[in-house]
């Protein structure tokens, strides 16, 4: 009889485990307390970031947004919610990278003289041979995805019109970090209310980047690294052989088929061949002009796919569509010149006039 | 003993018709899948189709992998479930399960042979299909190694090791949906009543994890942990979301036997 309520003791303990493992999987991995590091200032810890070589790594980077940019993006990675890829790479400019899409994948790898990129979803692998130092689309996708570059761009571009602070540690991908707060000055008109950089206290490269907006406290953005391993990684991970049955491509072959997503359009005209500047740090504004005729193409569907995320807007700068989201504002007008920044709305209607 | 027992159930299941022709359906699903990629021929579009529908064109390896990973949705937990049914409910509907309930036999060992015996006809079942897909996919699609989701070609002795792994995996998520199965069948005299009830569970866990708005129950629902599994076809292999799949199916693994043990140990024969 006793043994009887010991093995049923032992069966309730195995239905408890069971649920309290299911309710342990299902909650958010904690971050661990806070590191205890030496203190440092803010400026060299900006210095050691922007001269930092990352070296040899691989790991994974989560990415977390809450941007509000609808899924229209070539990159998955990009759309709203949360993400995971897998970057690594030498310390010399190979790199691998795969960003899973569902069940489907992309995988980038650069091999030092060839980028190679492969969609699993349509079987097919783009080739760019590397001629001069001009930046590769690939690549840079594939860049989008990792945090330390992402950080270093905003560190660099944005430390002059920021007041800079070191606000405590924080441990990422189980490593001890500073945590590097760029605020904007009060002088710059933006959305954004602080971005913080958790740097490596070792490395000095940045792990993790959270961009927060006016009036949240949730970050708008994260994108950071949740394991790394540093140090030497597999050679065979930066060389792609393409499979058997792939098709080969070109960039120049892929864009001149038809079948191109009109929203690239967009894109291209702001990554276009003169992006013209206006404004400085955190309230700069890059504009452009659509090719009229190109205005003239975007089909129907897109259009309405357009009109869905846009505001109509007008004012003495003629009229237009706004689109906005956490982190910036796009702002197109009926005749074809586009705006778009890390500000409010008012600061585009002002420059608008500007796009020649 | 206690081998002598595993032997006599795996023997005893095997013996149900049954079981036979839900084999003989189980082969016929690869076979099914490989044809009709096959037919379908390489047209000039390409695989087009998520996942791995895209890569299989001419890369017959990926059909077991493809085969199982669809039918883990529906087709293996029903096999599981009515694998369950037949060892508690079905013996206790025909009077046998009283026997072997006076029997001087420890009720923890009768649940652990009906544990084993599930185990093991999923292992078969699974490995069988597996097996099944790699002849099929290579008669039917042609195989020169594997090529993975991130567009590597893995040379064939790797490619069938990825496949064993995902065997494991398939049948540890079958064993676990069984054992819960075996708790509902330690409940009730009528088998049907089990594999309607694991399979309107499975069917629910599906509809629910649609819908965005119950994300947070979705990291309790077995059926959330199967897409992950996919992650066998990554080169690396990701090992994260598989093992949060399996830790899953891990935990209901233990609320299965643990209910399943409760209700044998406390029936009246």
């Amino acid at each position: 009889m006793n043994k009887r309520k010991v093995t049923l003791a032992a069966a309730a303990a195995g239905v408890i485990t069971g649920a309290a493992g299911l309710s342990l999987l299902a909650m958010p991995a904690g971050a661990g307390q806070p590191p205890t590091l030496p203190d440092v200032s803010p400026e060299a810890l900006v210095e050691q970031v922007l001269t930092s070589k990352p070296g040899a790594f691989g790991g994974t980077v989560e990415v977390d947004n809450k941007l509000g940019l609808p899924s229209i993006a070539e990159i998955p990675q990009l759309a709203d919610g949360k993400h995971s890829a897998r970057i690594w790479t030498d310390g010399n400019g190979k790199f691998r990278a795969a960003l899973p899409n569902g069940q489907s994948e992309q995988t980038i790898v650069n091999d030092g003289t060839t980028t190679w990129a492969w969609n699993s979803a349509d079987n097919e692998v783009t080739k760019s041979e590397h001629k001069a130092d001009e930046p590769k689309p690939a690549d840079e996708k594939a860049k989008s995805v990792d945090p330390a570059e992402a950080a270093k761009q905003i560190v660099g571009l944005t430390k002059e019109f920021s007041e800079i602070s070191v606000d405590g540690t924080a441990r990422v991908a189980n490593r001890a970090a500073y945590e590097l707060v760029l605020t904007p000055k009060a002088s710059e008109k933006t959305l954004i209310r602080e971005v913080r950089v958790a740097v490596d206290s070792e490395l000095k490269m940045p792990l993790r980047v959270a961009v927060l907006t006016n009036g949240t406290s949730e970050p708008a953005g994260t994108v950071g690294f949740s394991e790394i391993n540093v140090g030497p990684q597999d050679s065979k991970l930066f060389e792609f052989t393409p499979p058997a049955n792939a098709k080969v491509t070109t960039p120049e072959a892929k864009e001149q088929r038809a079948d191109r997503k009109p929203e690239l359009g967009l894109e291209q005209a702001l990554q276009g061949e003169d992006p013209q500047i206006f404004g400085t740090g955190w309230d700069t504004v890059v504009g452009a002009r659509i090719p009229a005729q190109a205005m003239t193409q975007v089909p129907a569907e897109a259009q309405g796919l357009v009109d869905k995320f846009t505001k109509k807007v007008s004012g003495t700068w003629g009229s237009g569509q706004l689109f906005t989201t956490k982190v910036a504002t796009i702002l197109i007008s009926d005749d074809g010149r586009v705006v778009a920044g890390a500000v409010p709305e008012q600061v585009l209607f002002d420059t608008i006039g500007q796009v020649k | 003993m206690i081998t002598r027992q595993f032997g006599s159930e795996v023997r005893w299941m095997l013996r149900r018709p049954r079981t036979i022709i839900g084999l003989f359906g189980l082969v016929l699903v690869p076979i099914i899948i490989s044809f009709g990629i096959w037919t379908a021929g390489d047209d000039e579009s390409g695989g087009g189709g998520p996942g791995l529908a895209a890569i299989i064109q001419g890369n017959g390896l990926v059909v077991p992998i493809f085969t199982l990973f669809l039918s883990l949705n529906l087709l293996l937990p029903l096999v599981a479930s009515i694998w369950a049914a037949d060892g508690l409910a079905g013996e206790a509907q025909h009077g046998t399960l009283r026997g072997l309930l006076v029997a001087p036999v420890s009720r923890v060992r009768l649940l652990f042979v009906k544990l084993f015996g599930l185990t093991a006809m999923s292992l078969f079942a699974v490995t069988l299909m597996a097996v099944v897909g790699i002849i099929a996919g290579t008669a039917f699609l042609g195989s020169d190694g594997m090529m993975t989701l991130s567009g590597t070609t893995l040379g064939t002795g790797e490619g069938l090791l990825r496949i064993a792994l995902f065997i494991v995996l398939v049948t540890f998520q079958m064993v676990s949906i069984g054992a819960v199965a075996l708790a509902v069948s330690a409940t009730t005299e009528h088998p049907l009543v089990v594999q309607a009830a694991t399979m309107t569970t499975i069917i629910v866990f599906q509809v629910l994890s649609q819908f965005p708005s119950l994300d947070w129950l979705h990291p309790f629902l077995i059926t959330t942990g199967f897409p992950g599994l996919i992650d066998v076809m990554r080169d690396p292999i990701p090992l994260g979301q598989i093992w949060d799949s399996t830790l899953l199916a891990g935990c209901y693994l233990l609320i299965g036997t643990g209910l399943a043990a409760m209700r044998l140990i406390t029936k009246d024969n």
